[in-house]
């Protein structure tokens, strides 16, 4: 009897275990390149992934905001981070601003244009992508995230 | 039983004498906000050796240009920057001029307008039959410990054009937000890792001290003395010795915080420099404190 319930919660940690590393979730990666500079705004090429072409474009603006804000963009005028390389400090640390400007789509008033510039392309799994061009507005973006405290401004 | 009445009165009023000697008075009262003391920044031109930096600005407007322009480029971030021109006419006005090395004279306007950073710009104007152009160095600069805080070059590329004003323009703005961003990244670095102040401890002609003397009630060395106590007091225990001999110690790089870290009051070099005058105090000296800029001066007596 004892043997049967050591073998019962040696297998159900076993379950566990392997649940647990399925959960863990890769980071996605971010294809996003700088295309052009002007004047304050940022034009970028960036792709997204989505069960729709709705879902890919919205993954693509959020990728491109990322890549802004945790890790900068070489070749711009912005190559380092807007806030920082640690994203899921950062994201925690201002879960309400991050919660309304991707989950309320604030976002999407800093975009100044975004199209698409390739078809949807199926991937395995049942998700398709997409290429989009978008252009946010930088200096509304930096001074945003100042007047919010996510970032100082210029200075101490 | 008078007398002791009026004792008592006259050290209650002493009490409250204390108290309003430092009470912030209701005009100026912010109700406990603190605002924090910005860096003063002030863009100037590249001088090459000889030249007059009173007549640079005057004869090259890709000059002017290039600084107004990289004065907009704070000014776009919100920072305002102290007026090189403006400082020149005033260093003139009030013949703050005593040499006539020009070399001098930079640092004089340096010194003067109390700035903590300065910004260099050098114009580069390259013409050729394959189009003009015109090439900017970016150097900023802190003015006191001369540590680099940003160095970008910016080009505006080849045209075919006459026109070096907006080529200069452009080569500006090829680079200075970039510029501002690495700025930026010191200055976090500053916030979280302290300023830099360097302090030189010397001793009067008469004084009966040396670095050697051993003081103090474990009767060390002052050099050893003073070395503990940075090792103390430094913010994050972040200090480096430039060097000592016998009748000097510099100190070329010790931190100290941008806020009081008990009262989150702003803090500043000369309040540095009163802890280590009460430090040599302590140690039975007589010290005396000059504070230029981000440099303490203690001369031990």
């Amino acid at each position: 009897m004892k043997n049967k319930i050591k073998i019962n919660s040696l297998f159900i940690l076993y379950l566990l275990v392997i649940l647990s590393s399925c959960s863990k979730k890769s980071f996605p990666s971010a294809e996003v390149n700088f295309l052009s500079n002007k004047e304050g705004t940022i034009c970028m090429k960036a792709i997204g992934i989505g069960l729709n072409q709705e879902d890919a474009i919205i993954d693509a603006e959020k990728n491109a905001f990322n890549v802004i804000f945790f890790r900068g963009l070489p070749q711009s005028e912005q190559k380092t981070p807007l806030i920082g390389t640690n994203e899921t400090e950062e994201i925690l640390k201002h879960k309400d601003y991050f919660d309304k400007f991707y989950k309320g789509k604030r976002y999407k008033t800093f975009i100044m244009s975004s199209f698409p510039t390739s078809n949807l392309v199926k991937r395995k799994g049942g998700e398709k992508n997409i290429a989009i061009n978008v252009t946010i507005n930088l200096v509304a973006l930096r001074t945003d995230l100042e007047q919010n405290n996510i970032i100082r401004k210029f200075g101490y | 039983m008078k007398i002791q009445l009026y004792i008592l009165a006259l050290m209650l009023s002493q009490v409250s004498l204390i108290d309003s000697t430092y009470c912030q008075n209701s005009a100026t009262n912010s109700g406990g906000q603190i605002v924090t003391v910005q860096p003063k920044i002030m863009v100037i031109p590249y001088t090459k050796e000889g030249e007059d930096l009173r007549t640079v600005l005057e004869n090259d407007e890709n000059k002017r240009i290039a600084i107004t322009k990289i004065k907009e480029g704070f000014d776009k971030r919100g920072f305002t920057t102290v007026d090189f021109v403006a400082k020149l006419k005033a260093a003139k006005d009030n013949n703050v001029f005593t040499s006539d090395n020009q070399t001098d004279i930079k640092s004089q306007i340096i010194q003067m307008s109390g700035a903590d950073i300065y910004v260099q710009a050098e114009v580069i104007v390259e013409k050729g039959q394959s189009g003009n152009s015109v090439k900017l160095i970016l150097t900023a600069y802190e003015a006191s410990t001369g540590n680099s805080l940003s160095n970008k070059v910016g080009e505006s590329g080849k045209f075919y054009t006459d026109d070096f004003n907006k080529l200069a323009s452009k080569a500006v703005e090829s680079c200075v937000e970039d510029f501002l961003n690495v700025m930026q990244t010191k200055f976090t670095d500053i916030v979280n890792n302290g300023k830099s102040v360097i302090i030189d401890i010397s001793f009067s002609t008469d004084s009966k001290y040396k670095m050697s003397s051993e003081i103090g009630s474990d009767a060390l060395p002052l050099s050893d003395q003073v070395e503990m106590w940075m090792e103390k007091n430094s913010f994050k225990n972040s200090y480096h010795i430039q060097g000592t001999t016998d009748l000097k110690m510099i100190l070329d790089d010790v931190k100290i915080p941008l806020k009081d870290q008990a009262t989150g009051n702003n803090y500043n070099p000369n309040k540095f420099a009163l802890e280590l005058f009460k430090f040599f105090k302590g140690l039975g000296l007589q010290p005396g404190k000059d504070v230029k800029g981000s440099t303490i001066y203690i001369t031990i007596k």
